[in-house]
């Protein structure tokens, strides 16, 4: 017999079913995006992962408020962000060890990668060595490809702020990198 | 390749490992309600709490202050009043006297 109460089981169980198939794709289209923002900020792929699992469980509480894809987007690049920022926050105040300070291998070089791998890596460690606002700043700049006034936008900073950063980070890299190998660039 | 094209090949998206979305799912469905234990006692927290404590007090002694500084002003007002109605009635007396005599005469 088919009740009211069956019925609305029968409901929530799909829309249970959809949540979970939405939040579903919503992992596999943005997973790359959020892990790898942790990944170059953090220069370490476990503690990566930890925290954009993180990140996405806090992501299916907040579904129901996020009104459109974009707003998805935005909200996801700007939590990441605060995350990592507060996370290395947290870390300056908690005594490390040694061992603690030494980044996990990167991941293999692509074989198809163009670039030098070994000043990719180099580049990857001198953008991970940044202040925490330019790391974040350069890495929504080079990975997501984002203007300064996008930026600004996603990091809710000036957008002054946004270019000062992006000169200063530049200038730094284009300095260490002349000093150590000698790489015109 | 110039520096900013070297930038973005070092700094290209990268997936995280195999079941990672898997993963995410589970755990977003075995714990989807927030946590309940606020951490109240984190550095932050306890220096907000300071400050809000100190404004606080500040707020009310500020208002104790108002208050006390209303009533003396009040006070004041009263007995203002009760001598400017002495006074007032004293000089009614002398000109009804005044007033008295001249008809006596």
């Amino acid at each position: 017999m088919f009740t009211q109460a069956a019925a609305i089981q029968e409901t929530t169980s799909d829309t249970m079913t959809d949540d979970a198939e939405q939040f579903a794709d919503l992992v596999k289209e943005h997973q790359a995006m959020v892990f790898s923002m942790a990944c170059r900020y953090l220069r370490n792929r476990a503690l990566a992962e930890e925290i954009a699992q993180d990140v996405f469980l806090q992501l299916y509480r907040k579904l129901p408020t996020l009104e459109s894809p974009d707003h998805v987007l935005h909200w996801l690049r700007w939590v990441t962000a605060h995350r990592l920022i507060d996370h290395s926050r947290q870390e300056k105040r908690r005594p490390q060890s040694p061992l603690e300070d030494v980044p996990e291998p990167a991941a293999a070089p692509d074989p198809t990668e163009r670039a030098d791998p070994l000043l990719s890596n180099m580049l990857r460690d001198l953008v991970a060595a940044l202040p925490e606002n330019a790391r974040v700043v350069m890495i929504l700049r080079y990975q997501e490809d984002l203007d300064p006034m996008d930026i600004a936008r996603a990091l809710d900073m000036p957008i002054a702020t946004v270019k000062s950063h992006l000169q200063r980070s530049l200038a730094t890299l284009r300095e260490k990198l002349s000093h150590k190998k000698g790489v015109g660039v | 390749m110039n520096l900013d094209d070297e930038l973005r090949a070092a700094l290209r998206r990268e997936d995280p490992s195999p079941g990672f979305a898997q993963r995410a799912v589970a755990r977003a469905k075995s714990n989807p309600e927030p946590t309940m234990a606020i951490p109240i006692f984190q550095p932050v927290r306890i220096s907000q709490m300071i400050w809000a404590a100190a404004l606080a007090a500040m707020l009310v002694i500020g208002l104790t202050a108002t208050s006390e500084y209303r009533q003396r002003k009040a006070e004041r007002a009263g007995r203002d009043a009760v001598l400017a109605l002495r006074i007032t009635a004293e000089k009614l007396n002398m000109t009804r006297d005044k007033v008295l005599k001249r008809e006596e005469n």
